[in-house]
């Protein structure tokens, strides 16, 4: 214990940028796969059968092991960010794209019917009413998808990816010696504190975004 | 003014017509209540008048434009609209609420804004408590006036309100009630008002119009005259039973006859009162404070018995009414008061007249003889056959 002590006073710096690496990745993907989500899931909210194929399809990428699907993406597209970026946008999509749905079906119809009597157009209602009160449940939904891309990111240094997953690979590929245990455990743990910090964000980040008249 | 003309909808994959080529006018700054019973059509053709709902067939003209065909959003900016689930919008303050109209017509802040403030001090709700409140920060009667206020933000010479006062305790009912009519005085808009609720259509309504089935109308008349009148067996039996009891509830106290009975202020004097009783022929001497407000009756064994006068008596605060009260309130009282009759008294309170039972059946009478009368006048003529055609 007390080595591995000494290793992370030592190898701090190296551990923070593989960190903030790490999150960085994560935090394009999430951006993307938001935008993508979002759109689709207002496209769709309305319509019970595209909403189900949709689902079903994006349900379909989470259960391809990362590992598989992390070789599948680098003929097209090679080795580093790239495959990792579309490999993590592509299983945030299921809990974001769902949230999008569930949230957007949840607003109350009255509060639907008075802004249209009101004479709101859709993208009006859209824009003012329907996304501000389905936001807290989008939210979560993007912080589950957080939570799973810092996870499944650690695998992308298969691919030659950035962030932990390098000095975790690196360790397994050196079981046996002594620095093997340090390196494994220095990236699990940045792993770990990166899913809370990143947690706790989003808690914030929905205090910030969402109004008071929903809160509970 | 607006006018249905030949208005029809069929619902997608049904046969039947939920509103089947509906004529009407609706004219400018009256209450007109849409009343049947559920599933008549009337929400739904309350809804094709802001064009909620598309009409299969038929034109909508509001004052002399044909709005069938024009962009129907910019035509729902026109008409206030009231829900019974009110549909505040949760996560906008009381304020954002209400400007929601004025701001999508590009109103400037500080209109809006004046708007606002004067808008929550109509409906009686002190604007700076008020304004940067939540929805769910209201109790329901708060929230229904908010809505209220947000259909007219805006001013719109049109307000549609359907069952507007549905959700609400009966007691807090009653009272947006009173206080919508008090405004409805001062801002005489056109209004279209769905209920299943004869009473309230009747409490309500310069005019009833009575659905059936397909939104065909029954009867569209003044309340008065359906009451008397009823155009078919379809009306009595939704007026239901005492249709001159619900009669009452359009006739004021101030419209009928008082009867002086004897009153005594100041120092009582035991002997004098029993003269002054006896004199009359009355059951009563009715007590009055200095500032003449009744206090309590006193009968003659009151006046008799031994004890004090200020012990005796009985105590006459339940059974007093202002002027602007209906003979239907009053007649309530009357039949819990202790000696069968209510007083009347001026808005400060002071003393003005007692009701009998006798001046109440008397105006009855009246009532009964005019409707009598006119429909002597027009032979032949549905009432207010002007309005259905």
């Amino acid at each position: 214990m007390s080595k591995f002590v000494s290793y992370l006073e030592r190898r701090w710096d190296h551990l923070l940028e593989l960190t903030l690496e790490h999150a960085q990745v994560v935090t394009i993907a999430l951006l993307i796969a938001t935008v993508i989500s979002v759109t689709l899931g207002v496209l769709t909210y309305r319509r019970e059968r595209a909403a189900n194929i949709l689902l079903a399809v994006v349900g379909t990428f989470l259960t391809i092991p990362s590992f598989a699907l992390l070789a599948l993406l680098i003929a097209p597209f090679g080795l580093g960010y790239k495959p990792t970026v579309i490999a993590l946008v592509m299983y945030a999509l299921l809990p974001i794209v769902r949230n999008t749905i569930t949230g957007l079906r949840g607003v109350d119809p009255a509060v639907i019917e008075s802004a249209r009597g009101m004479g709101m157009n859709g993208r009006q209602r859209l824009l003012r009413i329907e996304l501000p009160l389905a936001w807290p449940v989008i939210l979560t939904g993007i912080r589950v998808a957080a939570v799973l891309l810092i996870g499944i990111a650690a695998i992308a240094a298969a691919v030659n990816g950035p962030g932990l997953g390098s000095d975790i690979f690196d360790g397994l590929a050196r079981v046996g010696s002594p620095a093997a245990i340090n390196l494994v455990l220095g990236g699990t743990l940045g792993v770990v504190a990166l899913a809370l910090i990143f947690d706790g964000l989003f808690l914030g980040l929905g205090k910030l975004t969402t109004s008071r008249g929903i809160r509970d | 003014m607006i006018r249905l003309e030949s208005i029809t909808k069929v619902f997608p994959g049904q046969e039947k017509p939920a509103v089947d080529h509906l004529s009407m006018d609706i004219p400018e700054g009256e209450i007109i209540i849409l009343v049947g019973p559920s599933g008549c059509g009337k929400s739904t053709t309350m809804r094709l008048i802001n064009r909620l709902i598309e009409p299969t067939e038929g034109r909508i003209v509001l004052q002399g434009e044909d709005v069938t065909g024009v962009n129907s959003d910019e035509l729902r900016r026109r008409m206030g609209y009231v829900i019974q689930q009110i549909g505040l919008f949760p996560h906008q303050t009381i304020a954002d609420n209400i400007a929601t109209v004025p701001r999508m017509l590009g109103w400037d802040k500080k209109r809006t804004a004046e708007r606002v403030d004067e808008l929550l001090a109509t409906v009686g709700m002190d604007p700076g408590i008020y304004r940067e409140r939540y929805p769910k920060e209201l109790s329901g009667g708060q929230r229904q006036r908010v809505g209220v206020a947000r259909a007219m933000a805006a001013d719109p010479p049109i307000l549609l309100m359907d069952e507007p006062f549905g959700a609400i305790d009966p007691i807090t009912r009653d009272r947006l009630q009173n206080e919508f009519l008090r405004l409805q005085a001062d801002i005489k808009k056109t209004i279209v008002f769905v209920t299943h609720d004869i009473d309230e259509a009747i409490k309500m309504g310069d005019r009833i119009a009575i659905l059936q089935e397909g939104s065909r109308i029954a009867q569209y008349d003044t309340p008065a005259r359906i009451l008397t009148n009823p155009a078919n067996e379809f009306v009595e039996q939704f007026i239901g039973h005492g249709a001159s009891l619900k009669g009452l509830t359009l006739a004021h106290v101030s419209e009928v006859e008082l009867a002086d009975w004897p009153v005594a202020q100041g120092e009582l004097d035991r002997r004098a009162l029993r003269d002054l009783l006896v004199r009359s022929d009355k059951s009563a001497v009715l007590v009055l404070d200095e500032g003449r407000r009744p206090v309590k009756w006193l009968t003659l064994r009151d006046l008799d018995s031994r004890g004090s006068l200020d012990e005796v008596g009985l105590s006459a605060d339940r059974s007093v009414v202002e002027p602007n009260a209906t003979l239907h309130d009053a007649l309530d009282l009357m039949i819990t008061s202790y000696t069968g009759t209510v007083i009347v008294t001026e808005g400060d309170g002071s003393y003005k007249g007692v009701i009998e039972l006798d001046a109440i059946r008397h105006r009855v009478d009246e009532i009964r003889r005019a409707a009598v009368e006119r429909m002597r006048k027009e032979p032949g003529a549905a009432p207010a056959d002007e309005l259905v055609r």
